[in-house]
């Protein structure tokens, strides 16, 4: 008896102790099923609405390849824990087959080895067809070594995003104002008129209710900015360069000056209270940025219960429209084991149509991003638009121009995507408050904040040369 | 050492000559079951320290090989107005630790009176401590809204005046951060001062009476004096606590405030890790915080025997 008791115990702490290691590592990537099928791991961070689509779109996979393919494990993360989760991944050196990557980040993941260049792969592969996605998303994901635009291709585009600017129609049927042409962008002072016409005090109580536009500094000023013609670093990325740039100085000080001097957004106190979103939701401003993320929710009643449609960016100096892109992309790891199988998979979430279909709306659900196939998103899906088969603005070209910088559009990856990490615009954003708020002028902000972001870019500089260094080794 | 020490060493040693087969069997039977938590605790705590202390002094960005740089870190750390800046505000919210102890001990008296409703209060004050820290930073979040905000309606409305922008302002946010803390850690200073103002036997009271002390004397030299070693212990754990602040801040002004103002150490070296891709350098800021810690706490160790009353004296 007492023996059975010892052996129980013994088996009973060996399988704790067990058990608590089990957690330190899974298995490892790229692994093969007993009969030599591939398994993939693949990792990346969604919402859950875009999550249902991709389950099913792998799931759709994995029947159309069981010959193939063994286990997927499809692991869905938050945007906020990928980046925690993807560095104890590299510590351990278990990075799943896939995973996301964006234009921000290719460079790094590149210069440590971690990514693997898809161009022979697809070479060898028939099946998988890159010419027909938009070109400047597919450069993005080229990286030669030493700059991000040109050189092999390292990932698929899950996505491409632009950041356009909407508008809310019902109040400018109200005012009585047309509404803007989306082919001719408007200037600085017709976008201001315009503003101060939207910009009122509705129930007469001497505060205003509403307003022209409500900007949130750290995605809405760069199109004022980039649109001026301006920019914040040298053509290298080596140097903050803001002081004695009067397309800079001449933008911000307009920028601010909706708010100080013309008042035609909420102060600084009031957009502390209710953040520009939340007053675009609730109809009380004008314009308010618009990504192709936003459209789905945009498009729904309950969400926005007035009447919306797409235009451009107020245009300064330049002459074109300017606004950012985005995309995040699909790499494979350097380790994978089966990376013909895992270009398949990839190609497939990033190309399929069906899948483009489903992801774009064009199936009758919300739109959760713009077609990857640019064919087809310029010739059904737009017809489909115009049509009203699809839940989209009627200005849908407004999202193309921007994407393909076409006519006197221009989208553009922000210079943080070119350098380490974004400290240097967090800088320059964070005390941007004070001069919003009248404490400090336009001049004395940028003459005082260049020194510092300067800081802040030597450091990023040195830790991607510390990046590099250390991959050549 | 006296040699009843030295008898008492001993002690435990001769029986264990004694020990059967049977015992013996069961004492390796008993270091196999306190093997896991001390596996878990090499592993899951002394490995992790052991690591950071390492990747402080190297170039570690989280993704690509680890090369040492020496104290390089360390250095850079002293010339980061950010880290000072982070530090001084985290210094600054600690001012709530005594304001807390002093509401706390001032509640405890009263809850220690038998008055009605004593069970409801004691629950009441102690719910934020019971509840998800990230919760009730959203919550407050919002008692601190400029326009719609709790607490600036209840300014307007009885005093007619216009509250501050709480959490956008660089110096408000501070007084709004510490206010916050303070109703937090309230719950749990309070139930700690009460089972020490139980524990003060009523004879001392009543001899102090026939003595002639009046109220003040009795709290200064019996309850203060008697509660000594729960206000060490609550001074103690709120320093080292409020030093690692970092949930409130993340979730009440995720962009760190205007100009850097609310963020606090942890903070920074959460946002140098993750967001800025320098996991060396922070790592260093962890070490140098937990340097202030220690020290702060070694200091009020070597402090404590001038105010601290124990049963040994």
């Amino acid at each position: 008896m007492k023996k059975v008791t010892r052996v129980t115990s013994l088996l009973l702490s060996a399988a704790l102790v067990a058990g608590s290691m089990a957690g330190c590592g899974s298995s490892s990537s790229g692994a093969k099923t007993a009969d030599g099928k591939a398994n993939l791991n693949i990792l990346v961070y969604m919402q859950d609405h875009e999550k249902k689509v991709y389950t099913k779109l792998i799931n759709e996979f994995k029947k159309t390849h069981a010959s193939e393919v063994g286990n997927i494990n499809f692991q869905v993360t938050t945007q906020d824990e990928y980046n925690t989760k993807m560095t104890a991944a590299m510590t351990s050196k278990k990075l799943p087959d896939i995973f996301y990557v964006g234009p921000d980040s290719v460079r790094s993941y590149v210069d440590n080895g971690y990514v693997m260049p898809l161009d022979d792969l697809i070479a060898k592969n028939k099946d998988v067809k890159i010419d027909d996605l938009w070109p400047t998303i597919i450069k993005s994901y080229r990286y030669d070594g030493s700059k991000t635009g040109q050189g092999k291709l390292y990932a698929l585009p899950k996505d491409l995003s632009t950041f356009a600017y909407a508008y809310n129609k019902d109040m400018f049927d109200k005012a009585g104002i047309a509404y803007p042409d989306p082919n001719k962008p408007y200037t600085y002072q017709e976008f201001l008129k315009v503003c101060q016409k939207l910009t009122k005090d509705t129930n007469g109580d001497g505060k205003t209710d509403q307003w022209g536009a409500s900007f949130a500094d750290s995605f809405m000023l760069n199109p004022f900015i980039y649109g001026n013609g301006a920019h914040y670093l040298t053509d290298d990325y080596s140097k903050v360069d803001i002081v004695g740039q009067k397309a800079f100085k001449d933008a911000l000080q307009f920028y601010c000056d909706l708010t100080t001097k013309y008042k035609v957004t909420p102060t600084v106190q009031e957009d502390s209270a209710v953040g520009p979103y939340q007053r675009w939701l609730a109809g009380q401003v004008g314009f308010y940025g618009c990504g192709t993320w936003d459209v789905g929710a945009f498009m729904d009643k309950k969400t926005l219960p007035f009447n919306w449609n797409l235009c451009a960016w107020p245009v300064g100096d330049s002459g074109k429209t300017t606004t950012w892109l985005g995309t995040v992309g699909y790499a494979i790891s350097s380790k994978c084991q089966s990376p013909d199988i895992a270009l398949q998979l990839i190609s497939y979430l990033s190309t399929n149509l069906n899948g483009q279909k489903e992801v774009s709306g064009a199936t009758g659900e919300e739109s959760i991003q713009l077609p990857n196939i640019m064919s087809y998103a310029k010739g059904d899906f737009k017809n489909a638009v115009k049509a009203g088969k699809v839940k989209y603005p009627s200005n849908v070209d407004v999202m193309f121009n921007y994407i393909g910088s076409e006519n006197n559009y221009k989208g553009i990856f922000t210079e943080t995507t070119y350098t380490y990490n974004s400290d240097w615009f967090n800088t320059f954003t964070d005390g941007l408050t004070d001069v919003k708020s009248g404490k400090k002028t336009v001049d004395q902000y940028i003459t005082e904040i260049q020194p510092k972001m300067q800081k802040d870019l030597d450091k990023a500089i040195a830790l991607q040369n510390k990046n590099k260094k250390s991959s050549s080794k | 050492m006296t040699t009843a020490a030295r008898a008492a060493e001993k002690q435990p040693k001769a029986p264990k000559k004694k020990l059967g087969k049977v015992a013996l069997k069961e004492e390796r039977t008993a270091y196999l079951f306190i093997l896991l938590p001390c596996v878990g605790f090499l592993l899951f705590t002394i490995y992790p320290l052991l690591f950071s202390v390492a990747a402080s002094a190297t170039d570690w960005t989280g993704m690509n090989d680890m090369v040492f740089n020496g104290f390089q870190n360390y250095t850079q750390l002293f010339q980061d107005e950010k880290f000072w800046k982070s530090l001084a505000n985290t210094l600054i919210y600690l001012i709530g630790i005594p304001i807390g102890m002093i509401l706390g001990l001032l509640l405890a008296m009263g809850m220690n009176r038998k008055i009605v409703g004593v069970r409801v209060l004691r629950t009441m004050y102690y719910i934020p401590v019971i509840s998800s820290l990230v919760a009730v930073s959203i919550l407050w979040a919002w008692v601190y809204n400029y326009d719609y905000g709790l607490l600036n309606n209840i300014l307007r409305m009885f005093f007619h005046v216009q509250g501050p922008a709480w959490l956008s302002s660089e110096s408000w946010v501070k007084v709004a951060m510490i206010i916050f803390m303070v109703w937090g850690g309230l719950g749990n200073s309070i139930v700690l001062y009460l089972a020490g103002l139980q524990n003060i036997p009523r004879v001392y009271y009543e001899a102090a009476e026939i003595d002639g002390a009046n109220a003040w004397q009795k709290f200064r030299h019996i309850t203060l004096a008697l509660i000594s070693p729960v206000t060490f212990y609550i001074l103690i754990t709120s320093l080292i606590g409020g030093m690692q602040v970092f949930v409130q801040v993340q979730v009440m002004v995720s962009d760190g405030g205007t100009n850097y103002s609310a963020a606090t150490v942890v903070f920074y070296e959460y946002q140098q890790a993750f967001e800025s891709g320098a996991m060396g350098y922070s790592c260093a800021i962890a070490w140098i915080l937990a340097l202030i810690i220690l020290v702060l706490t070694l200091v009020n160790f070597k402090l404590q025997k001038h105010w601290v009353n124990t049963m040994d004296e």
